[in-house]
């Protein structure tokens, strides 16, 4: 056989040509690699999913819940707050769907502590805690969407199938007790227990993460298809994970999986539909319109963070809610915050955040009352030094409240609570005077009314 | 909140309990601690409100603990009921109804909320007074007058407020105890009587007593009798 002969030419062309070829194919190799391939998710439906005796069981709990938080007064009678959820909800869930024995129910929970959690009955419960902390609509849709999810997959039922005897064994009373803190969220969590034990621990502990994986990635697949902006499900992860009170629990929005891992899980999954990410102009518009109408459930949380000694998030969330709207009941729910801060710091240390520092704090607050810890926080000169700024600071916001356009009369009231603990006997009776003039009908009124009397009597 | 690890050593000191009366043969234990305005007559007890009791029991398999929502219900009211009637058979204090119509608009919603968020507080101050129960005869506990909130009776002189959590075991795991041993079934009660004015805890009482919590009522009522014995009997 003939040999070819090589000639240096041929060799320089082939090298050019090769040379060509791999500059003019790399862009779109590189192309490939930043658009890497979604990652696929399963259908929104298990369609396989067939009801068994212990899947009834477990329906029949999550009916029993739905009664007992209304019963229980832990449900917010909020009409608005729960439409504008319902109308988010189902602009979530595909159209059409029918999904054997699920009513669709959108509730808000009073309840302090930022968590939500879907029932398999369709229920679908965010608190106010939650509602009060995000910042937009895209992130409350973010959160149903995820809840919508466990309901569509029907993951409690695979969840209970899978773990039955697992969770069976859990001392549930010892879950229990080491995460009811006291206040409404210990309230929920009880209710919880005693009705559905199971679907308490999905709830606290959250399901496995696959599950959850599924829900968040799910999540955001829901939100594009209803036009939400999705990046918003990672802000409401980064939102989450501020720790404003230095608590030691562990519930589900703010542990599992790792809030961290989900917000590195979900920017990658994100990431290959960067051209969906919202511009930031129409964010902040979006801000403002939820603001506007989850403002009275963010004024009811606080009243329930301040009953559960959550002073803090109290100060933060009345802090934000006046920074968007300055008016009478704002001022006078950043004064209640402050009176109520006291001699604790507004914000917590960072050796403050430590877990042993948390655990620290947490056996304290089991040992001493709210009072206790204020007389102790006042012996020292910090102590003093925040209740001298603290009560400053809630005096000119009542008076503010008092001088803003169209003033609520509770302002009075906070105004005499201030000067009957700054022992100005004369000027708290005067305040809560003015207060029950202005509102005669007030639901403590009778409360106010024996203050009145035990100050008259006191030796000014 | 409460910390894990001292919830554990209360859940150590009731199994404790629980075992001690095995052991002993009793069926029952309590302990009471009175206020000392109590004690010296300052305050008498005569008209009382009982909130709805929230207690709670599981059924003990050989799988392990399971809940029981209808049993805990039907027991929840059992325990509120028998309450009323001890507290009027033995010491003449008359339960007045637990709510008025509240003051202001809101009418159903707002008397709800300010229940459970009255109940809640108990919640919050109950693991309090258990790490230390002989505080109440010091008189340190106090739930603030914002019980004058729950526009009660104007008549009620107290508050009460009942928790309780308890055992049912199921024949495997009585056959099981018995040849290894382990907790009975138990009923464990927490009880706080706060006056209705400044709220101000006036008695704790924690009966326990052994035995199947959903059917022994003899024993339910002979605990909740001893439980109240140091409560002073209104003269009629």
């Amino acid at each position: 056989m003939a040999m070819c002969p090589r000639k240096p030419t041929n060799l320089i062309v082939a090298a050019l040509c090769s040379c060509i070829l791999f500059t003019s194919l790399s862009p779109f190799a590189l192309a490939q690699k930043k658009t890497a391939p979604v990652e696929a998710t399963p259908p929104p439906v298990r369609e396989e999913f067939k009801f068994g005796e212990v899947d009834l069981e477990v329906l029949e709990q999550a009916d029993l819940l739905d009664r007992r938080f209304d019963r229980e007064g832990l449900v917010l009678a909020d009409e608005a707050a729960n439409v504008y959820l319902r109308t988010i909800g189902m602009s979530l869930v595909p159209r059409d769907l029918e999904l054997e024995r699920v009513k669709w129910n959108f509730r808000a929970l009073r309840d302090p502590q930022p968590n939500a959690f879907a029932l398999p009955n369709g229920s679908i419960y965010v608190t106010t805690g939650l509602m009060a902390l995000l910042d937009n609509e895209s992130q409350l849709a973010a959160i149903l969407a995820h809840e919508l999810t466990h309901v569509m997959r029907r993951h409690t039922y695979v969840h209970n199938r899978s773990n039955r005897k697992k969770f069976l064994t859990m001392n549930v009373m010892a879950a229990v007790g080491a995460y009811a803190p006291g206040g409404i969220v210990g309230a929920v969590i009880m209710v919880v227990t005693t009705v559905a034990p199971f679907i308490m621990i999905a709830t606290i502990y959250g399901y496995s993460r696959d599950l959850e994986r599924e829900a968040d990635l799910k999540g955001i697949d829901m939100m594009i298809s209803a036009e939400y902006a999705p990046e918003e499900m990672v802000n409401v992860m980064k939102l989450l994970k501020t720790d404003i009170e230095g608590e030691n629990i562990r519930l589900f929005y703010n542990d599992h999986p790792a809030l961290e891992e989900r917000i590195k899980y979900l920017s990658s999954y994100l990431g290959a539909r960067a051209d969906r990410v919202t511009h930031e102009m129409e964010l902040h518009r979006e801000r403002a319109a939820y603001f506007k109408i989850v403002e009275p459930v963010m004024r009811h949380d606080l009243q329930l963070a301040l009953n559960a000694g959550r002073v803090r998030s109290a100060v933060y969330l009345a802090q934000r809610l006046l920074d968007f709207h300055e008016d009478s009941e704002n001022l006078y729910w950043l004064a209640e915050s402050y009176r109520t801060l006291g001699p604790r710091s507004a914000q917590l240390t960072e050796k403050e955040l430590t877990n042993s520092a948390k655990k620290d704090a947490a056996k304290n607050r089991l040992k001493r009352t709210a009072e206790e810890e204020e007389r102790d926080l006042l012996l020292s000169q910090a102590g003093k030094d925040n209740w001298q700024k603290h009560q400053q600071l809630a005096e000119q916001l009542y008076q503010r409240a008092l001088s803003a356009e169209n003033p609520v009369p509770v302002a009075h009231r906070g105004l005499g609570l201030l000067y009957e603990k700054l022992g100005r006997g004369a000027e708290a009776v005067a305040a809560y005077q003015k207060y029950l003039e202005l509102s005669p009908s007030a639901v403590d009124r009778q409360r106010i009314q024996r203050r009145i009397e035990t100050l008259k009597e006191k030796p000014q | 909140m409460r910390d894990r690890s001292i919830v554990l050593k209360m859940q150590t000191a009731m199994f404790a309990l629980v075992v001690l009366l095995t052991v002993s043969g009793s069926h029952q234990v309590q302990a009471q601690f009175i206020h000392p305005k109590i004690k010296s007559k300052e305050v008498t007890i005569r008209r009382v409100v009982v909130m709805p009791a929230r207690v709670n029991v599981v059924r003990d398999s050989m799988k392990g603990p399971e809940g029981m929502a209808a049993e805990s219900e039907q027991l929840s009211q059992r325990v509120e009921a028998m309450i009323t009637e001890v507290l009027s058979k033995k010491k003449n204090v008359t339960t007045l109804t637990a709510t008025a119509p509240s003051a202001e608009g809101s009418g159903d919603s707002q008397q709800k909320y300010n229940v459970a968020d009255f109940q809640a507080k108990f919640d919050d101050l109950l693991p309090k007074i258990m790490k230390k129960r002989s505080d109440v005869k010091k008189g340190r506990f106090s739930m603030g007058d914002e019980v004058l909130n729950l526009n009660l009776d104007k008549d009620a002189d107290a508050v009460v407020f009942i928790r309780g959590s308890g055992k049912k075991l199921t024949g495997g795991k009585t056959a099981f105890r018995m040849l290894v041993g382990g907790t009975p079934a138990f009923l464990g009660l927490q009880i706080g009587i706060v006056d209705a004015r400044n709220g101000e805890v006036l008695l704790y009482t924690d009966p326990v007593f052994t035995g199947d919590p959903t059917t022994a009522v003899d024993r339910l009522r002979k605990a909740l009798e001893k439980g109240f014995k140091k409560l002073p009997d209104v003269k009629p």
